[in-house]
């Protein structure tokens, strides 16, 4: 059984300043981070991998370059992983990276499962999974927190929230599980396998690999955004202060609390 | 806007009907929960309503489910010219694949210009995976929509790291232009209790899940966030008064639960409960600070928090020169009817 999971990197929001009165990002201190939720996609592969010896397979979420990500990925364990490199269109949206994925799989001859982040940090969006589940035809569970296969490695089951509580889903193989931000807690890297990576030694170096993407497709994919410009709220007003009766006072926080939670 | 002006946007939105086949529009697939709307879905019919004015074109919904017909009609008054209506023991719980065979036949033909669902589970689940099979494009989370009028393109804010600015993004070459709107970022539209109409119905095939729901998850728990890291939290202070209503509010709220120094001496909460830079800083999307005076040491440690509401009995208190919202009242009393007024929904 083979188990790809994809992951990104995103700037780590520690390291810019947003800027609302100039309308800038500085970026103080360029570093990258594993998204929380694919942090956890990858503890759920490593599971799976305990459980069943699956082989596991990091993809990256975007045309990154070389970086930390991917060896992270090997040094906690992971058999292979592979950068996709070369230049991208200008905006290497979701629907382009689902196609380059999908290319990425079949050229690596199938999977039995994909696993990655349910939501990115940045955006919060959640359209890479299910734009590569439908490429793929397969089924799709979205929000796990928990992820196993069963013995005969023939079906997925996860645990995902439903009616203000959580279910229990099922699908068989193949198929796409995204995992929720917060459901797991990622191991530590293997000592031994972090030096190696790192220092590109042995067997777990040569297992990062770096495809250029374009000899992956016939066809370019079309990316479909468009960014347009960044937007920056106005400075925050504090000190509102409510006043009438207890009950409308606490009519106007009810009312704010709804609007601030999306409730 | 005066009508030969009306008649040339309508001569317009045929032309690019002609161009693409179908009829356009902006279409509205509607959630609905426990048997009703969700609020989202008037919103979303809000939004759909501005934008084919613009546009010069209908507002079409979508309703999926069983015994659901009767919702139609909220839709009509929601600003919908037309509603389709897919009523069917089939599609009595949402699953992915009955769903999207429904919709994708439906804007097969069709052809919409924009189609807008909640960010919710289930239109996070549909919008890419329709988005994928048309070869549209999805502005996923907007909290605002502005139209490019000469390339009838949408451009959606979209905010990033929970707010902290916003990128705008647009799909103009792709069509239909998909979008998810963040639940509470448009307004309500205005309700004509006199707009009703006859909506039409769908044809439903029998399309198996390809996920079988099993049940509860029995014995399961998520973890839980530490406070860092937590969304949503109810702090109390001396001056709270009384520490259940603090928890009564954190657990209407769904919140995480915490406390300056004085609430830690006063044995209601535990020392990683603490909110003090020497302690935990937290970052959360809303602060209640209940009681709380709000010295240095605490008040940099909410530096971070997004939106920060904060009740106390005196006027003077630091804590009212880093809240968004100030409250001056005795917590005792005012927790009650703020719990009611969370309660009955009513604003
Ligand atoms: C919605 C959306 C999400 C994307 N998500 C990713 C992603 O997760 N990973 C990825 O590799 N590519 C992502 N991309 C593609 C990526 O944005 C661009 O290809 C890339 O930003 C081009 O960067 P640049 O350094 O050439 O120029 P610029 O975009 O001008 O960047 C200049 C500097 O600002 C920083 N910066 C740029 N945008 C942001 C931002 N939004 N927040 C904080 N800092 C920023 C950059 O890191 C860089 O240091 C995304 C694009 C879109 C439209
Ligand atoms: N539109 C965007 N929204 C959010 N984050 C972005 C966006 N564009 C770029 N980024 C971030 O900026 C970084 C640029 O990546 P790179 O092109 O690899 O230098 C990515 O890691 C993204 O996390």
């Amino acid at each position: 059984m083979r188990a790809i999971v994809v992951l990104g990197r995103v700037l780590d929001p520690a390291g810019i300043v947003v800027n609302r009165r100039a309308g800038r990002i500085f970026v103080n201190r360029e570093e990258y981070i594993l998204p929380p939720a694919d942090r956890c996609a990858l503890e759920a592969a490593m599971r799976i991998k305990d459980a069943t010896g699956c082989e596991v397979i990091a993809l990256p979420r975007a045309l990154f370059p070389d970086d930390d990500v991917l060896r992270q990925a090997l040094a906690i364990g992971a058999d292979r992983a592979i950068y996709l490199s070369g230049r991208g269109p200008d905006c290497a949206d979701d629907a382009f990276m689902a196609s380059v994925l999908a290319a990425a799989i079949r050229q690596l001859g199938g999977a039995d499962l994909v696993l990655t982040g349910a939501t990115t940090l940045d955006t919060g969006w959640t359209q890479l999974g299910p734009r590569l589940a439908e490429i793929l035809d397969w089924p799709q569970i979205l929000d796990a927190w928990q992820v196993e296969v069963q013995d005969s490695m023939t079906v997925v089951q996860a645990v995902v929230p439903a009616d203000g509580g959580y279910a229990l889903a099922e699908a068989d193989l193949p198929a796409l599980v995204t995992i929720a931000a917060g459901a797991l807690k990622l191991r530590y890297p293997n000592g031994v396998r972090l030096i190696n990576v790192y220092r590109g030694i042995g067997a777990v170096a040569e297992a990062l690999e770096r495809w250029e993407w374009q000899t992956l497709l016939e066809e370019r994919p079309t990316p479909v955004l468009e960014r347009r410009g960044q937007e920056f709220p106005p400075e925050r007003e504090r000190g509102v202060r409510v006043s009438g009766s207890a009950a409308e006072m606490a009519r106007a926080v009810a009312g704010a609390l709804r609007q601030r939670l999306g409730r | 806007m005066d009508i030969s002006y009306l008649d040339l946007l309508m001569a317009q939105q045929e032309e690019f009907a002609a161009e693409v086949g179908g009829g356009g529009g902006v279409w509205v697939v509607a959630d609905v929960v426990d048997g009703a709307l969700a609020p989202v879905t008037l919103e979303a019919l809000g939004l759909a309503r501005t934008l084919a004015d613009s546009l010069g074109a209908y507002v079409y919904g979508v309703l999926l489910g069983e015994g659901i017909t009767a919702l139609a009609q909220t839709l009509y008054q929601a600003g919908a010219d037309g509603v389709r209506v897919a009523d069917d023991p089939l599609l009595g719980r949402f699953a992915l694949e009955p769903y999207l065979k429904v919709l994708s036949d439906l804007f097969e033909q069709e052809r919409p210009e924009v189609v807008i669902f909640g960010a919710t589970p289930q239109g996070s689940a549909l919008a890419p995976r329709l988005a994928q099979r048309t070869g549209g494009g999805l502005i996923e989370r907007i909290t605002r929509a502005s139209l490019d009028e000469a390339t009838r393109t949408v451009v959606g804010a979209v905010p990033i790291y929970g707010g902290e600015y916003f990128e705008l993004l647009a799909c103009p070459a792709a069509r239909p232009q998909f979008l998810t709107i963040t639940p509470g970022a448009f307004p309500a539209p205005f309700m004509d209790t006199r707009r009703r109409g006859e909506p039409s119905s769908l044809p439903v095939e029998p399309v198996t899940p390809r996920v079988r729901l099993l049940g509860v998850a029995e014995g399961f728990a998520p973890p839980p966030l530490p406070l860092k890291r937590a969304p949503l939290i109810v702090a109390a202070g001396r001056q709270a008064g009384d520490f259940e209503s603090v928890r009564a509010l954190a657990s209407v709220l769904g919140a995480q639960v915490a406390g300056d120094r004085g609430a830690y001496d006063a044995g209601w909460i535990g020392r990683e409960q603490v909110v003090d830079v020497r302690g935990t800083t937290v970052a959360p999307q809303v602060y209640i600070a209940v009681g709380i005076q709000g010295d240095t040491f605490h008040n940099a440690a909410i530096e971070e928090a997004r939106y920060i509401v904060a009740i106390h009995p005196d006027p003077e208190a630091p804590i009212f020169e880093v809240a968004d919202l100030c409250v001056e009242a005795q917590p005792a009393q005012f927790l009650p009817e703020l719990l009611e007024a969370l309660k009955s929904g009513k604003t």
